[in-house]
């Protein structure tokens, strides 16, 4: 059986790290962690973290950038082929659900993390954006959709999911908040969007 | 024509059909909007100008923003990560 090489181990265990990682950002949060937490977390001494990670930040810029990987190529799988504006909703909340804990800390703590790893949710977002526009322009067309510009139709529909997000403790404590208020969010938006409905 | 979807090298673009590739050949590394009429990657302000021009118009943010999250994207793509920054 051949031994695997020193690069080799080194890069499966860069790739554990960043799969703790997930788990351990997800439940502990950006700004409230330390490196120390880290390594017990993951099983090794405090200075292997830093063998493989220079610098806490970069610790976390490779999560972060392990989690866009994921949740863009999820995204990308629901929403393919999905044409119609209800369809294209909730594939998006489908996979953000999935992704939820995680997620949540990026909308709770975006603001105070470096501009690099805040620019990960505007460039996942700007695909969910141009789904929702395809979709909103073919709907629209047919005339069971408002006109509404491209970036308030998304930001409107985000600002409705992250405020949810953002308080899940309160709106569906112990629970997935998108699971329990998802379709209520979807109905509600729907509403404000479709044409000739009543909110 | 769908093809196994692949994302640009350039811009991390999702590659889902034919014509969105360059030239219209799956076997292209780049998408159609990194790439001029001859399949060549375009120049890097280009491309950076093409995908802060996205962000703007999905979400609104403003301009300058806009590029510091496009220059944030490119970096880490093949077609530019062993760039020398600006």
């Amino acid at each position: 059986m051949r031994h695997a090489s020193r690069k080799e181990q080194k890069h499966a265990t860069q790739r554990r790290l960043v799969e703790v990682g997930l788990d351990f950002f997800a439940a502990r949060g950006f700004a409230n962690s330390n490196t120390a937490d880290f390594a017990k977390a993951a099983g090794v001494s405090h200075g292997a973290v830093f063998l493989h990670f220079p610098t806490r930040e970069a610790l976390v810029l490779r999560v972060l950038d392990a989690f866009g990987d994921r949740l863009s190529a999820a995204l990308r799988e629901a929403m393919q082929g999905e044409a119609s504006f209800k369809g294209a909703l909730r594939a998006h909340l489908t996979v953000l659900r999935e992704y939820e804990p995680f997620y949540a800390r990026l909308v709770q703590e975006g603001p105070l993390l470096p501009l690099k790893a805040r620019s990960l949710l505007f460039i996942l977002n700007a695909s969910v954006s141009h789904r929702l526009k395809l979709a909103a322009e073919a709907e629209a067309a047919a005339g069971a959709m408002r006109k509404i510009a491209p970036h308030l139709l998304f930001n409107t529909w985000l600002a409705l999911l992250h405020y949810y997000i953002a308080n899940r403790d309160v709106f569906a404590p112990g629970q997935s908040v998108l699971a329990a208020k998802g379709e209520e969010l979807i109905a509600h938006f729907l509403s404000l969007v479709r044409s000739g409905e009543k909110p | 024509m769908t093809v196994k979807c692949v994302s640009c090298g350039s811009c991390g673009f999702p590659m889902e059909k034919a014509e969105d590739f360059a030239l219209g050949d799956p076997s292209q590394p780049y998408c159609r909007y990194c790439t001029d009429s001859a399949g060549a990657l375009l120049p890097y302000e280009n491309v950076l100008a093409v995908n802060a021009r996205h962000y703007v118009e999905t979400q609104g943010v403003s301009p300058e923003a806009a590029r510091t999250m496009a220059a944030a994207l490119l970096a880490s793509m093949p077609a530019w990560r062993d760039r020398a920054p600006i």
